[in-house]
């Protein structure tokens, strides 16, 4: 007797044909019964590293509340997730990997408008749509065809604040010592417009390397120009150094920088003497609302970065856009996503409410923890709140929130 | 205009001093072991964080805590080669070399895991500068310049007149010959390694005593470290101070002509002038 047991002819003709019908049927149908697959794309290490894994996350709490409710229409989420090293040539093979491997529709949370700038091109190329927190003006411009939002407002609006805020002090002549990077130009075309409007003066800008280690020679170009204010336009790592390097020249006018750059982290490593008296201005989550307390209590902090709250919300946008298109695409997620983010919609501030609220045929209007996540036709944020803040003895003091 | 040149000048010898340490290491290496080892951008910045650890949380004083950088990085600069590398070196330098770039990424990634991406600066107190007339400088860039070249005289004396030293140099000329006179390559590969990932980690903290550190300090200044090699002569001592300061004085003088953001060109277009011009290098590429 053979131990193997033959199928009868019956069995191995059924099997045949389902198999075929399985393969004949569009491959949309196919992907319609799997689970649904998002990328999160994120620096945890490099220059944004302090954030990465924050923003990380805040994805992640998404994913696993919405998969807790029962995932979206039935099917489960699956998170990929890459490091961008903030460095675009890593985040290009990173999203390479996200699109061509992993199949995902939609990739969250990129930060740094260099990586954005190199990602994007990948993502509406390969129809999947791109959440990012960057704010360089360039990026919205790109001719992504609708597959980028972006949560963080751009530099021109930023800039702009910061700017009105500097003649609000009173600072009369102005320098800006600026990273390379994609918005290094366009920010201090933007303030010199805003200090000319309101009488004050742009004295000049450097815009340096910021992976070197010494900026002594950069500085002594700035001190040269006598500012009695100077905008440090760059991350974390090489203001740092700059700061340092202002006060051991014996800089003691203002400085001012985003609040990015000039944070909790920056004010730990440099005695307090060095930071002194520096201002921040930068985009404040909505911090009474129930998103932001109930991402705080998930996060275990009582004081969120707004990138954080923005990965928050990017990967409750997208979920939503997918239950209302009742389909995980890259084109369904761009066409869906307004008309969950704004409009007349009831008002929800959770992704499960929404998800729930969908599922019984009504509209919704998302608002999150980052704030109101409305956007206009080329992606960019219509409006949030700003937080300005200065170094004080080593801690940050809050000076204002204002729209 | 003449004092800017002369404070670009002084900026640049003093960072060309700080950078001439790594190289020393770089070349060194290659000097024996004949491959350039990349995994010296992770032992400046293992150097960077034991310093810290020592300074830090020992709470010894910089002179000190810069001996402890050297120490650790040495050790673990002996430790990679005798685990990773030296299995790969009868494969040839150019898989060497990449199998140390691997290893770069590795044991970055080993500083991440311990210490996080933060800044981390060290417990100094930040002094203003002095100023001669319309010159600044640092009085933390002068204990560095010190403390670089009191490392200097000391690898130079070792070279010069100790047994070992002279055996490396051996070695480095002629390793066929110094075998035959029954030098252990071995023992000389070993003490190059942890004498020249020693030099590395102990630049690496100078480094940071200036700015910040992080686990990316390395990998920030390993294109400038082995650009001064290459212009010095790779595998030649004095050439790597020489490629060293050539470099720092470059890089400065470039802002004159040059935006800043183009500051890192500097190395690469040294290195193809170099490489175009006297591929051996200024110096050539005897060892000493």
């Amino acid at each position: 007797m053979s131990i193997i047991s033959i199928p009868s002819r019956r069995t191995v003709l059924a099997g045949t044909a389902a198999t075929i019908a399985a393969l004949a049927a569009p491959s949309i149908v196919r992907a319609q019964n799997g689970p649904i697959r998002l990328g999160a794309l994120n620096p945890l290490t490099g220059a944004g590293g302090s954030y990465g894994p924050t923003m990380r996350r805040a994805i992640e709490g998404v994913v696993e509340r919405v998969n807790a409710a029962g995932g979206i229409r039935g099917r489960m989420v699956e998170l990929a997730g890459e490091d961008t090293q903030t460095n675009p040539d890593a985040a290009v093979r990173a999203a390479r990997k996200l699109i061509d491997v992993d199949k995902v529709s939609a990739i969250m949370g990129t930060w740094a408008s260099s990586v954005t700038t190199a990602v994007a091109p990948l993502c509406w190329e390969s129809k999947v749509f791109l959440t990012t927190v960057s704010g360089s003006d360039t990026i919205t411009k790109l001719p992504h065809q609708g597959y980028l939002i972006r949560t963080q407002p751009n530099t021109h609006l930023q800039i702009g604040k910061l700017g009105e805020f500097l003649l609000s002090l009173g600072s009369k002549k102005v320098f800006v010592l600026a990273a390379q990077t994609p918005f290094a130009l366009p920010s201090q075309a933007r303030l010199t417009e805003v200090l000319v409007a309101g009488g004050s003066e742009m004295l000049g800008g450097v815009i340096y390397d910021k992976d070197k280690t010494s900026f002594r020679s950069e500085i002594d170009s700035a001190l040269k120009a006598k500012p009695d204010m100077i905008y440090l336009n760059g991350y974390t790592p090489d203001v740092t150094i700059v700061l340092r390097e202002l006060y051991k020249a014996g800089y003691e006018g203002g400085k001012i920088g985003q609040a990015y750059a000039i944070n909790q982290k920056l004010l730990e490593s440099l005695p307090p003497e060095v930071t002194e008296g520096a201002y921040t201005v930068g985009p404040s989550p909505s911090v009474d609302s129930a998103a932001y307390k109930r991402l705080a209590a998930f996060l275990g902090k009582d004081d969120l970065d707004p990138y954080s709250c923005q990965c928050n919300d990017q990967a409750s946008l997208v979920c939503l856009a997918i239950a209302k298109a009742g389909e995980a695409s890259g084109p369904a997620i761009k066409d869906a996503v307004r008309s969950i983010s704004q409009g007349p919609g009831q008002k929800v501030d959770d992704v499960v409410d929404g998800l729930k609220l969908l599922a019984e045929g009504k509209d919704i209007n998302f608002e999150g923890a980052s704030g109101a996540c409305d956007f206009d036709a080329i992606g960019d944020i219509l409006t949030t709140n700003f937080r300005y803040e200065q170094a004080q003895k080593g801690a940050f003091k809050l000076l204002k929130i204002a729209a | 205009m003449l004092t800017e040149i002369a404070q670009l000048v002084l900026n640049g010898l003093m960072a060309g001093t700080i950078l001439a340490v790594p190289a020393i290491g770089f070349t060194a290496i290659y000097a024996v072991l004949r491959f350039p080892n990349f995994s010296i951008a992770s032992q400046v910045t293992i150097g960077a964080f034991a310093g810290y650890v020592a300074n830090v949380y020992f709470g010894l004083p910089a002179p000190v805590a810069v001996a402890f950088a050297f120490l650790v990085s040495g050790i673990s600069g002996v430790i990679c080669d005798e685990v990773v590398l030296r299995p790969m070196r009868p494969t040839g330098p150019l898989a060497t070399a990449i199998t140390a770039v691997a290893l770069t990424i590795v044991l970055e990634n080993v500083v991440r895991f311990w210490f996080g991406n933060d800044l981390r600066g060290y417990d100094l107190p930040v002094l203003r500068d002095w100023r001669f007339g319309e010159l600044r400088v640092s009085p933390q860039q002068v204990e560095n310049l010190v403390i670089a070249v009191i490392a200097m005289a000391c690898l130079f004396a070792f070279l010069a007149f100790s047994r070992m030293g002279k055996a490396m140099r051996a070695v480095a000329d002629n390793p066929t010959l110094a075998s035959i006179k029954g030098i252990d390559a071995i023992t000389i590969g070993r003490l190059v390694s942890f004498v020249g990932m020693g030099l590395a980690g102990l630049g690496g903290m100078l480094l940071g005593l200036d700015t910040s550190i992080d686990p990316l300090t390395g990998f920030r200044v390993i294109l400038t470290v082995f650009a001064a090699a290459v212009v010095g002569g790779l595998g030649s001592i004095p050439g790597a101070v020489v490629g060293a300061l050539t470099i720092g004085v470059a890089e400065e003088l470039s802002l004159l002509v040059l935006d800043p953001a183009y500051r890192s060109a500097i190395g690469f277009v040294a290195i193809l002038l170099v490489l175009t011009l006297r591929p051996r290098g200024i110096l050539g590429e005897r060892a000493f």
